[in-house]
């Protein structure tokens, strides 16, 4: 047990770390580059007037080392700053734009596994016949295809030429429940990429898992076809895949801002890419921090699952 | 994939099909554009403009030949520069005798791989405007962390071989064990990184410049066309299928292509994810 529990500080360790590292290449990233950052956030008007003001707001004559402190400090007490344009607190934007942003993951997260999963296994099973050559084609091909053209290939046939579903959310403000029709597409597009990866995955496990002796040895006790497959081959199947599955965190991430700016859902996405726009430099700082830290805790709890499940494989720590 | 073909010929077949359409466009495409011809009115059809028109009264088919170039030679760019910092940093780590050395590289690396990389790429982008050079610059920085840990780990692997042993006993150089055979040895295992890493590149950089990141906003570029001419997508639908149909099969046909070139080799081969 003293093994685990060492991986675990480690592991715990390497968490700490990381959200430092994020917190510190967040500020370096946006406020100790060379130049006047001012006159820099200032942009397209740059009087005299708005750079005086953007420095006043940020602090920027005072040394980069004290505002990094006084920065770390106020995220310590959950102080997120206060946006430059509107003059509110970050905490706000994030409030704002947190439900849709939850709901499109949530759904996305919930109907990864079983269709990611249940892919995989219906390749495996029909290893080399044509449900897998055409369901292994199409997963390595959809697998690299950037959500934003495939989701205005899927607006072009499903909203415009059948009208099956409303081409963007525009209208629905945050209640995106009440309009599930308008769902569909946005994760649909969410989904496209971690399900080809995953399935891959789990097709990979699956068959070696098929391969094994202890299935061969399953089948010779007579164990129905169908129960060697679910009781026996996939969880050993699923084991490798667990971890993977944290790496998709970092895609849904890239996807949720590209799928919020293509159907125009207010979530978190939108919040940033307008903060970005506007170069409100505390709103980005702020939602980029809440978005490494919700990266770094599920990568955590990825490679804690997947420690549970195959405690014998190398998980980097 | 027809019966007269091995499987796995009719995938390679299938993808260079795919692929070869955009790939040609992006590359042969700006020597057929032509002189802009005079505007007209934004998203119409006829007047010589088979495609129609874009949100400006471009002719979408001009726009389209030019717009490839871009989103291929920056991720071809990016590509190579994310090794060329990879590769020193990498073999370094796998080379060196001194512990501290190999973590002081390797470590801050595995701290970068945590955050992100469209989120680096817009935190750079609010205070910057980086400019497509910029913008493959960014995507480089991003990819390295990854492509220093591949370069770390096949070198390590050929530095630990007898070879390498008897090489330094007959007093060889560094720069003929780490690059004459270290290097060499590698080349397989990177070559097929170096694959999947394109992939993964041209996917980075045309959804930034979907985001108007590193562009213009009247740039002749696939992304940026099917970003701002979705306004008109119900008048004018052409102007946005045709950039993100070419986008689909550039990337569905390289992926192809890429896992068909690597089915090929039998080294060993990491996890695709």
């Amino acid at each position: 047990m003293s093994g685990l529990r060492s991986w675990l500080a480690r592991r715990l360790l390497v968490g700490v770390a990381q959200t430092v590292a994020v917190v510190l290449l967040v500020f370096a990233l946006t406020e100790a580059l060379p130049g006047d950052a001012a006159v820099a956030l200032a942009g397209d008007q740059p009087d005299p007037a708005r750079i005086a003001a953007i420095r006043e707001a940020m602090e920027l004559d005072r040394p980069a080392g004290a505002r990094l402190l006084d920065w770390a400090t106020g995220l310590l007490h959950g102080d997120l700053g206060t946006s430059l344009v509107s003059g509110r607190p970050v905490s706000t934007y994030v409030a704002d734009g947190f439900e849709p942003t939850l709901l499109l993951a949530a759904l996305t997260l919930l109907l990864l596994v079983p269709a990611g999963v249940g892919l995989g296994v219906l390749a495996a099973s029909y290893e080399g016949r044509w449900p897998d050559r055409v369901i292994s084609s199409v997963t390595l091909g959809v697998y690299a295809v950037p959500e934003f053209a495939l989701g205005t290939l899927l607006v072009t046939v499903f909203a415009l030429r059948l009208e099956w579903f409303p081409p963007t959310a525009v209208g629905y403000g945050t209640d995106l429940l009440g309009h599930p029709a308008a769902l569909v597409l946005p994760v649909l597009v969410l989904l496209s990429r971690p399900v080809c990866s995953l399935s891959r995955l789990v097709r990979a496990g699956m068959i070696d898992a098929l391969a094994s002796p202890y299935t061969a040895q399953a089948r010779r006790y007579g164990v129905s076809g169908v129960r060697v497959v679910y009781a026996h081959a996939l969880p050993n199947a699923v084991a490798p895949a667990a971890q993977q599955l944290a790496r998709t965190v970092d895609w849904l991430l890239c996807g949720v801002i590209v799928v919020e700016a293509l159907f125009v859902i207010p979530g978190l996405g939108t919040v940033l890419m307008n903060a970005v726009a506007e170069r409100d430099v505390p709103v980005v700082q702020g939602l980029a921090v809440v978005f490494g830290l919700l990266t770094v805790v599920l990568n955590l709890g990825a490679d804690l699952v997947a420690h549970r499940l195959a405690p014998r494989a190398e998980v980097a720590a | 994939m027809s019966a007269y073909l091995h499987p796995r010929r009719g995938r390679v077949a299938l993808a260079l099909l795919i692929v070869a359409v955009p790939l040609a466009l992006a590359l042969l495409g700006p020597l057929f554009a032509g002189e802009p011809g005079p505007r007209a009115t934004s998203f119409t059809f006829g007047d010589g403009h088979w495609l129609g028109t874009d949100f400006v009264g471009r002719d979408v088919w001009r726009q389209t030949l030019l717009g490839g170039r871009s989103v291929v030679i920056s991720a071809l760019a990016a590509t190579a520069l994310a090794y060329l910092v990879a590769l020193p940093v990498g073999l370094t780590a796998a080379l060196t005798h001194r512990r501290w050395l190999e973590e002081t590289l390797m470590r801050p690396l595995d701290v970068l791989l945590a955050v992100p990389s469209l989120l680096l790429i817009l935190l750079v982008a609010t205070v910057l405007e980086p400019g497509v050079l910029g913008l493959a610059l960014l995507v480089a920085l991003v990819n390295v962390p990854d492509a220093a840990r591949i370069v770390r780990a096949a070198a390590a692997e050929a530095a630990a071989r007898p070879a390498v042993e008897a090489l330094r006993m007959q007093g060889e150089s560094w720069w003929r064990i780490g690059v004459g055979y270290v290097g060499r040895s590698m080349l397989r295992t990177l070559a097929a990184d170096a694959g999947v890493r394109l992939t993964g590149v041209l996917y980075l950089v045309s959804t930034a410049a979907f985001l108007g990141i590193g562009v213009t906003p009247d740039a002749a570029d696939w992304a940026v066309m099917v970003d701002r001419n979705r306004t008109g997508l119900w008048v004018q639908p052409w102007a946005v299928v045709v950039p993100a149909l070419l986008i689909v099969a550039l990337t569905m046909g390289g992926n192809l292509l890429v896992d068909a070139g690597l089915r090929k080799q039998n080294t060993p081969r990491r996890k695709r994810i």
